[in-house]
Order: structure tokens, then C-alpha cells, then sequence
């Protein structure tokens, strides 16, 4: 596969196939100098998503973001949003809202004049605006704040007065940079069922831009991975945690055990591949599009792979290992274990009972296994 | 072992050097510490040249006026009876309230400095405001230009501006030579010149302030703004404005206080319509040598400019303990 075909991710309609991409962007490149932060991204968004880009700091999601709002024009491609071009059309005459990481809230104003601004602005009449601001604040839960000045919320308060500012006026696009980064674990989990909960009821188109992937999954209708300004691969949560479609997005989303190898059998229904690292072949039990003897990758979740005391009865994907480190979690046990190649694999294995005898400790010789469709096969 | 440590090693042995731990306990038993030290420095600097000054001032204020050396009466005189007597003369301030001259000078000083500050003020932001916005490595270049005319006396740089004003002066010869006047204008002695002066000379204290509060403004704010539908203008109105109003009271603040005393300028550029307080101040104690009016009226200059910047900090320091 060229890097051209990479880049050029056509998105299956989502759901529907004749449903009509509702945010449009069309091979947007950003240069800065002889930098590229965004190197030919398209991409469709479908009304009423919730789109995630994930990726790593400086991947370029953030400069997609800012181009969508116009802060930044694109130095070719073109955006479209509800049909419309985007080209040249300055941020504040831009339907798209923002919500920024660090909040931006306006320090002189008390929260009820921040989440009015918007709607000031857009010259809507005085008694509008109070009973819109009043039915926000009530949403959000901001009532006893509404006299406060940012500086006298807390982290979470100040969160909910950006998304509230930034919902007012019922953007066609909300983007939210990071828009739980800022919080701690506990109230960041809460305030992401929020968001979905108000995502759904609003009906808003969500883009939200994050590094962190269990963001990404529990939010996200549709996932878009990142790296060094393109799209690797757009999915559901489940797509790009089950069939990742290269090395780099099997190992950014959850982790994951990697064996290189070479494709010694190729059949219509299951491919062999001999791998130095596990010490043995490895069978795959469907058809891999592949060329013989081409260099290839098996990605395996930890948790779809198997300890035992005993060598299982069958012949395939079996391995002997030495248990090298284990930490036990509570809900489940994660165990490094050495294989003769020298490879470390992870395993991680539920507590399904309250007694400890079965899990294996440190340096105890065991055999690994997996089932024949557990991997996934990348290319690249 | 690193070079930091080595020198904190280093200063630590001189802290604890028989001289310096002696005078430490000297010091100590006399009931001073380190922190009271530090303190004392400014306090008894303020003490000596400002509030010794001022009390002297007052007490010449309530005092007669003689032909004598010093040209004043004592408060403090023991009478035939061995008596100490205290005699305190309110006539100066009774003086200064009666007769319209000072009065009028006042207003007129704060209206000079007033519409001189005002002036700064639509000079200066848009230049502080320019300067804030420039990149990092140019601003320090373009401060460095606010502070050059520093560099060079006060009083001749208010001297140079007799060059341009004169009747043939450069002004009026380019204007003559370029055919747009006929007759020399007159600038030289009149109010224009002195507002020319003072706004002139005080633009960088209205800058200074004004730039490092612009410079703290997150530019994220205004980008929040712009999303939120606000046109640049507004933005600015709605969001730089407002957040920049400390910057707006420090700097007028500057320029307001000395600009009321302003006695060079109207002095060299002003003419003889051109009433200011200072002018009058200078009178009073080097024309009349009356020095008991001469101090009543710097009293009375310094109590009316020390009441609304207190009023303004106040208000301020109100607003910061709100939020």
C-alpha cells in the first residue's frame, strides 16, 4: 500500500450508506516552512457524531481543530461543514463553537455574562438571551454559580461554564480541545458520561480532540487515529481495537504483544507464519491478502492470550515460557513472561475466583497459547 | 561534586564568618533580626526624606511669615512667664481659599494634567498595545526605544522643543518655506506648547504600565471571543478594554500626579497666562519669599492628589480580595 492510498481514507458512510457527510474535509495540507503538521487529511464527519482524534502531542489534531474553526486557514485542501465552504470565512462567522483546553473563559465577567457572550453578540433581544442562559445553566448545573466570577470555580466548575458558553448557540459543530484534560481521574470519568449525555440530547455534531485513548473509546462514535499529521486509521472503538489496520495503531491503542514473521504457507483459509521471536509457526485461521514469504506482523491483545501449568492438547500457537514478573490488579492478573527468543509477552488473565492458587509465580515454566483468530495481521 | 553547591558552600562560610556572626548577635541582643533589617533600610529612608520633609513643611504651613532668616515665625516660644506657648496660624490656608488666584491655578493645573493625560493615554495604548502584541524578540527593542529619551536630560529635552516652536523655528520654516503659512505661528508661550511638553515628556510612564498589562493578556481570550462571534473591534471593547483597566489607572496614575506639580515645562514653555500651581509655588517661596503660603499651598496640592489615589486603590484592592 502506497502512503497516497493511506492518506486518502475514504470513511465507509457511517451506519447509513447514503447518509450525506455533514463536516467535509478534503485533502487538507498545513505547512509551516518546510514543516508539514497536517499532511493531506480527509475526512467526513456525520451529523450528530462524536468524532475523536487521538493522537500523540504535535500528531497535528490540534491544527485540524484550529483550521476547523478558522483560526488557521489550511495551506491547500478545503473544509466544508453542513455543505458549505469554509474557505477564507473568519472564526466568527464560522457555526462551529470551541471549547478550549485551557478554557479561555473571560476573567471580568461572571459566569452568566460568559455563557450570554455568544448570544450578546449575535444581537439576540435581552429576554431571549436570560431564558436561554437560564436553561444552560440549569443543564450544566450551575445554578447557585451564576454570580461567580471564573476565578472563584473550581476546575470542574469552570469546565462546565466552557461547555455551556460554547453550546449557547447551538453550533452545527462543537470542537472541544482535550476537553477533560484538565481534570482529575475521578470527576474526569463522571464528566465524560456527561458529555455524551449532553451530546445526545443537543443532538450536536462532537469533534474532540485528545491524547488519551480510553477518552477516545468511551466517548467516541468514531475514532480517528493520528500520527505525524495524517490519519492512520478511522474506526468504531471496537474497529481500531480489534482490527487495527498497521503496527502503530494495534500498540497507540491498548497494548498489545507484536511478533514479526514470514508467511511460509498461504491458503485460501488459514496462513502459517514462521516467527523467529516465538520460536515457532504461527498459525492464522482465515485468509491473509499476502505475498509468499512476505515480512508481516501479529498483533495479540494480552487478554486473548492464555497461561497454563500444562501443555494443551492441539498443535498451534503454543509456546513455552518462563514467568518473568507478575502484578496482580485485583480484577485481573498481568504477567510478563519470557519467551526463548528472549521476547517478553503480556498476558493479562482475569480473577475470576477470590483464591490466589491459580495464578503462577515468578519463574515457574508455563505454556502460552491463543486461538487461531485471536491475532491481527498488519502489514506494516 | 558541582559547581552550585560548591558556591553555596562558599557563601555559607562568609555568613559564617566570626565579623559577621558578631554583628549578627550584636544586632540580635539590640532586637533586630534579618527580616527587621531589610525592613528598616526603606523605612528609614521614607522617614528621613519624605515624612521629616513633610512634617517640616506642615509646621512652616501654620506659621507667620516674617523678614527674618528663616523668614518664619516659630510655633514654639516661651513667653515672659516661662510658659511654653504654641501658636498656630491657619491664616495661610484661609489666605489660599480666599484670594481666586490659587484656585483658579489649581483647576487649571488639573485641567492641563487631565486633558495631558488623556492625550497619553490615546497616544500610548495603541503604542503599548503594539508592542505587547510583536513578537517576543521585538519587544525589547521597541521598550528599549521608549526608555531612550531617558537617556538625555529632562530639561533639555524640554529646551529642544523652544527650537521647534519659536517664531524661526523648524516648524515655522518649513511651514513658511512650503508655502502653507505666511506669517510665523505662534506656539512658543501658550497653553498648545505646554500640553505639547508634558504629553511629550510623561508618553513613557503611561506606556510602561499600560505594556505589562497588555503583555499578560492571553491571547487565547481573544480567540475565544472570535469564536464566540465577536468582530476584532469588539473584541477589543468587550475583552482588552476591560482587562486592561489597572494598566489604564496605573499609567494616568503617573502621569496625572507629577503633571498637576509640572513647574519646568509651563515654566520654559508656557506663557504668562499659563497658570500652574508649581508656577505659583515657585512664586510664593522665591518672588514673595513667603514661605508659610508657599508650604500651605504645596499642602493643599499634596492632599488633593493623595485622596483620590487612595480612593482608587482602595477600590481596587476591594475588587482583587472579591475575586
Amino acid at each position: 500500500m502506497t502512503t497516497d492510498e493511506q492518506n486518502i481514507i475514504t470513511v465507509q458512510p457511517w451506519h447509513d450508506p447514503a447518509a450525506k457527510p455533514f463536516i467535509r474535509l478534503k485533502n487538507i495540507t498545513k505547512k509551516f516552512g518546510s514543516f508539514t503538521a497536517v499532511d493531506n487529511v480527509s475526512l467526513d464527519i456525520y451529523e450528530g457524531e462524536l468524532f475523536c482524534l487521538l493522537g500523540g502531542s504535535g500528531c497535528g489534531k490540534s491544527m485540524l481543530l484550529r483550521m476547523l474553526s478558522g483560526f488557521e486557514q489550511p495551506t491547500s485542501g478545503s473544509i466544508e461543514i453542513d455543505g458549505q465552504d469554509q474557505t477564507g470565512v473568519p472564526p466568527y462567522l464560522r457555526e462551529t463553537n470551541m471549547m478550549f483546553q485551557s478554557y479561555a473563559l473571560f476573567p471580568h465577567m461572571n459566569v452568566e455574562k460568559n455563557i450570554a457572550y455568544p448570544l450578546v453578540r449575535a444581537g439576540y433581544k435581552k429576554v431571549e438571551i436570560n431564558q436561554r442562559v437560564e436553561e444552560i445553566i440549569d443543564m450544566v448545573q450551575l445554578n447557585q454559580f451564576a454570580k461567580r466570577k471564573p476565578s472563584q470555580l473550581s476546575g470542574g466548575q469552570q469546565q462546565r461554564v466552557a461547555l455551556a458558553r460554547s453550546l449557547i448557540k447551538r453550533p452545527k459543530l462543537l470542537l472541544l480541545d482535550e476537553p477533560l484534560g484538565a481534570l482529575d481521574k475521578k470527576l474526569r470519568e463522571e464528566t465524560q458520561f456527561e458529555l455524551m449525555k449532553i451530546q445526545k440530547q443537543l443532538g450536536i455534531t462532537f469533534l474532540v480532540v485528545t491524547h488519551d485513548q480510553e477518552e477516545a473509546m468511551t466517548l467516541a462514535t468514531r475514532i480517528g487515529v493520528m500520527t505525524a499529521g495524517q490519519i492512520k486509521q478511522i474506526g468504531g472503538p471496537q474497529e481500531v481495537y480489534e482490527y487495527p489496520n498497521s503496527k502503530f495503531v494495534s500498540e497507540f491503542i491498548g497494548s498489545v504483544n507484536l511478533f514479526e514473521g514470514r508467511v511460509t504457507e498461504d491458503t485460501e483459509n488459514h496462513v502459517l507464519i514462521s516467527s523467529k521471536q516465538a520460536g515457532c509457526d504461527i498459525f492464522v485461521g482465515h485468509g491473509v491478502s499476502c505475498a509468499p514469504n512476505q515480512k508481516l506482523w501479529i498483533a495479540i491483545r494480552p487478554e486473548k492470550m492464555n497461561i497454563s501449568a500444562n501443555r494443551l492438547e492441539g498443535k498451534n500457537n503454543i509456546i513455552n515460557a518462563i514467568i518473568d514478573e507478575v502484578a496482580y490488579m485485583g480484577n485481573m492478573t498481568v504477567y510478563h513472561v519470557k519467551l526463548n527468543s528472549g521476547m517478553i509477552v503480556k498476558i493479562t488473565s482475569p480473577n475470576f475466583s477470590r483464591q490466589n492458587s491459580e495464578i503462577f509465580q515468578e519463574g515457574k515454566t508455563v505454556y502460552i497459547n491463543w486461538a487461531d483468530n485471536a491475532g491481527v495481521v498488519v502489514p506494516s | 561534586m558541582s559547581s552550585t553547591t560548591k558556591k553555596s558552600s562558599f557563601i555559607k562560610s562568609i555568613f559564617q564568618a566570626p565579623p559577621f556572626r558578631w554583628t549578627k548577635k550584636l544586632l540580635g541582643k539590640i532586637g533586630f533580626s534579618g527580616r527587621g533589617l531589610v525592613i528598616a533600610v526603606p523605612t528609614i529612608w521614607l522617614l528621613v526624606f519624605f515624612l521629616i520633609p513633610f512634617l517640616v513643611i506642615a509646621k512652616i504651613s501654620l506659621s507667620e511669615a516674617l523678614i527674618a532668616r528663616p523668614p518664619y515665625s516659630s510655633l514654639l516660644e516661651w513667653d515672659s512667664d516661662g510658659l511654653l506657648q504654641i501658636s498656630l496660624n491657619f491664616g495661610n490656608y484661609y489666605y489660599l481659599i480666599d484670594d481666586a488666584l490659587y484656585i483658579i491655578a489649581y483647576l487649571n493645573s488639573f485641567k492641563i494634567a487631565t486633558i495631558s493625560t488623556i492625550f497619553c493615554l490615546l497616544i500610548g495604548y495603541p503604542i503599548a498595545y503594539y508592542i505587547a502584541k510583536s513578537p517576543e524578540n521585538k519587544r525589547n527593542i521597541l521598550l528599549m526605544l521608549i526608555i531612550l529619551p531617558f537617556w538625555t536630560s529632562f530639561l533639555l529635552r524640554v529646551y529642544s522643543w523652544i527650537g521647534f516652536f519659536k517664531a524661526n523655528g523648524i516648524i515655522n520654516a518649513a511651514l513658511l518655506n512650503l508655502g502653507i503659512i505666511s506669517e510665523p505661528l505662534i506656539m512658543l508661550q501658550t497653553d498648545f506648547a505646554v500640553y505639547v511638553g508634558i504629553v511629550y515628556t510623561y508618553l513613557p510612564f503611561m506606556i510602561l504600565p499600560l505594556y505589562s498589562n497588555l503583555v499578560k493578556l492571553d491571547d487565547i481570550l481573544l480567540e475565544a471571543s472570535a469564536d464566540l462571534g465577536g468582530r476584532p473591534m469588539i473584541s477589543f471593547f468587550k475583552i482588552t478594554l476591560p482587562l486592561s483597566v489597572p494598566g489604564i489607572i496605573a499609567g494616568s496614575m503617573l502621569v496625572l500626579i507629577p503633571a498637576v506639580g509640572e513647574f519646568v515645562i509651563p515654566a520654559l514653555l508656557g506663557g504668562p497666562d499659563t497658570l500652574m500651581i508649581g508656577r505659583v509655588l515657585w512664586d510664593e517661596f522665591f518672588s514673595n519669599r513667603d514661605w508659610p503660603v508657599a508650604s500651605a499651598v504645596s499642602i493643599i496640592m499634596l492632599v488633593v492628589l493623595i485622596l483620590p489615589v487612595m480612593w482608587i486603590q482602595n477600590k481596587q484592592n476591594s475588587n482583587l480580595g472579591e475575586s
